[in-house]
């Protein structure tokens, strides 16, 4: 991929960050002086605009990693209940009101959530020895209908108010972001990043196949397991970050892919910025748009998303893009 | 790799192995393949070529019996350095796959940390696909996608080639270029290849080969000492009639074919 499309790349990506962080409901000027909009732009809009960046970068990273080693197109972080599992595990916090650890109850849970159900997941995945893709797969779909049926069910029996609560949960809601969970959202994200990135090559062999992957020196079931560990750190913190957040990690990865070809080495972290940027301009139409009023950011982005995927069901043929 | 010709490249001695626990697939199973030699491993579907060839790169396990390489139990070997010695190339191959010929030809140099002998280009140039380099897979015929596979295969360049039916699907054009293409690289660069097949007029091409049944050698040597009438109705389950030719070479005739 030429160096000229990576620049100008990350500075479009620069230049959402920015837009998002000066416009909105009331625009900011970053050369202002006024008390309150700086207040406004440090304590809300700033880390508001940094937990939608890394969530986003979370899942186009995760999205483009589960399709390679899923070898399937239309994989992303839900399709293997990551985060349903985690979702499931925050809304019992919001419905039940029990926060036994103060404000880092509903992050945590949800984290511990895409814990549990990585390693459910990953023992309906495993056969004799083998990580398999295709078990992973539908063992994901097969635990994510069930985290979320239980998570409905929950919130129809709840009350009014933590059902509001639960729901904006489920679509995504970044307006309770602030910076006590950035430095830990950025630990582990970067963490599956950085392994991600690591065994970039490790993730092109898988995609030709794991009998050619052996061949070309990996190991296939010690390179999927970690890249499954790396995806399952990064939609883990993402889901505690914000909520689920549906389509980034499907779509962001095709999209990426026109632009840089299928070799991973760019796609991944192509798909990172990427995600992050879209992330951020679906957070300013939400909250923008119908101001003073929010739509949840989860919403704008399968707005979006939703009609983007059935194009893609139609022309097949954008998946070897 | 610098080889000592008084070892030989691929041992297998005595080796076994199962599918299911209750039915041995392969049992005490034993060859060689020495420095610089190209055989044709010929059998019918399901005779055991393919799980010979997995079992000799290590994807699959033997239940019994050693298998060595250049003298060293495979087993022994880090991934990465047996990628350097050996590479194999699959029968089924996800055609679909989304990379560009340059960048799939180029994985062949994952194993290597500083470039081997052969770079992607020069690969590409022995397989006649330079002018396509930046295509997309998906954009190839059948036997030019064979063909970038290859390339692959002997970028990584290991001095042991184990091919599985890669002449498969293709037209017999393609099928005459693909192995005479193979038999110059052998020649030239030296390398040992053995290639899983199951066209019995095919393998008449090849210097030696090895005819298999239940994974069991039912013959191995020069194809006209091999492949007689008996043995190829032990391995086939057909009748035929082996004719001399003018041209110095044998021909199969099959004499109780679809009616």
């Amino acid at each position: 991929m030429p160096k000229v499309k990576i620049t100008i790349l990350t500075l479009l990506c620069l230049g959402v960050l920015l837009l998002s962080l000066f416009l909105g409901p009331t625009s900011v000027s970053p050369f202002s002086a006024d008390p309150v909009e700086k207040e406004i732009l440090f304590s809300i809009r700033l880390p508001r605009v940094i937990v939608a960046f890394l969530i986003g970068i979370a899942l186009g990273a995760s999205g483009a990693v589960l399709q390679g080693i899923l070898r399937n197109p239309l994989a992303d972080p839900y399709v293997l209940g990551i985060s349903s599992g985690s979702a499931f595990a925050a809304a019992l916090v919001l419905v039940s009101g029990i926060y036994i650890l103060g404000k880092l109850t509903i992050p945590l849970s949800a984290f511990a959530g895409a814990c549990a159900a990585s390693v459910l997941v990953g023992i309906f995945g495993w056969k004799r020895g083998n990580l398999l893709p295709e078990r992973l797969l539908l063992a994901g779909i097969g635990l994510g209908f069930l985290f979320y049926s239980v998570m409905m069910l929950l919130v129809s029996l709840s009350t009014s108010e933590g059902m509001r609560r639960t729901v904006l949960w489920i679509f995504g809601d970044l307006s309770m972001a602030d910076w006590s969970l950035i430095p830990y959202g950025i630990v582990f994200i970067a963490s599956g990043l950085v392994i991600s990135l690591f065994r970039a090559k490790a993730l092109n062999a898988l995609i030709l196949g794991d009998e050619l992957a052996h061949s070309l020196g990996f190991s296939v079931q010690r390179e999927r397991l970690l890249l499954f560990i790396a995806v399952s750190l990064m939609t883990g913190a993402s889901v505690s970050l914000g909520g689920t957040i549906g389509f980034i990690g499907l779509i962001i990865p095709h999209v990426v892919r026109f632009f840089t070809g299928a070799n991973s080495r760019y796609v991944i972290p192509v798909s990172a910025l990427c995600g992050g940027a879209f992330l951020c301009i679906s957070d300013l139409i939400g909250r923008t748009l119908l101001a003073p009023m929010e739509i949840p950011a989860g919403i704008i982005t399968a707005l979006i998303g939703s009609p983007y995927f059935l194009y893609l069901l139609r022309r097949r043929d954008v998946f070897q893009a | 790799m610098s080889s000592r010709p008084d070892i030989p490249i691929l041992e297998l001695s005595g080796v076994g192995f199962s599918y299911d626990r209750n039915e041995p697939f392969l049992s005490n199973l034993s060859f060689s393949v020495q420095n610089g030699q190209f055989i044709g491993l010929l059998g019918a579907n399901g005779s055991g070529k393919s799980t010979i060839l997995k079992l000799a790169t290590g994807i699959l396990k033997p239940s019994t019996g050693r298998i060595h390489l250049w003298g060293k139990s495979l087993h022994e070997y880090r991934q990465k350095d047996k990628a350097k010695l050996i590479s194999y190339l699959p029968q089924f191959l996800d055609m679909q796959i989304p990379f560009t010929v340059s960048e799939l030809v180029s994985m062949g140099l994952y194993p290597y940390d500083i470039l081997p002998e052969m770079t992607a280009d020069e690969a590409l140039e022995l397989v006649g696909l330079r002018e396509k380099s930046g295509t997309p897979l998906t954009q190839l015929s059948g036997g030019e996608r064979r063909r970038a596979f290859i390339a692959m295969t002997l970028v990584q360049g290991a001095g042991l080639v184990l091919l599985d039916e890669p002449l498969v699907n293709l037209d017999i054009k393609f099928q005459i270029e693909i192995y005479r293409l193979l038999k110059d690289l052998q020649m030239k660069k030296n390398i040992s290849i053995l290639m899983a097949l199951h066209d019995i007029n095919f393998a008449m091409q090849f210097e030696t080969v090895m005819l298999i049944k239940h994974g069991t050698i039912l013959g191995s040597g020069k194809p006209e000492e091999v492949l007689t009438k008996d043995r190829i109705k032990d391995a086939f389950d057909v009748d035929v009639t082996v004719h001399k030719q003018d041209s110095g070479g044998m021909a199969i005739r099959y004499t109780n074919g679809p009616k």
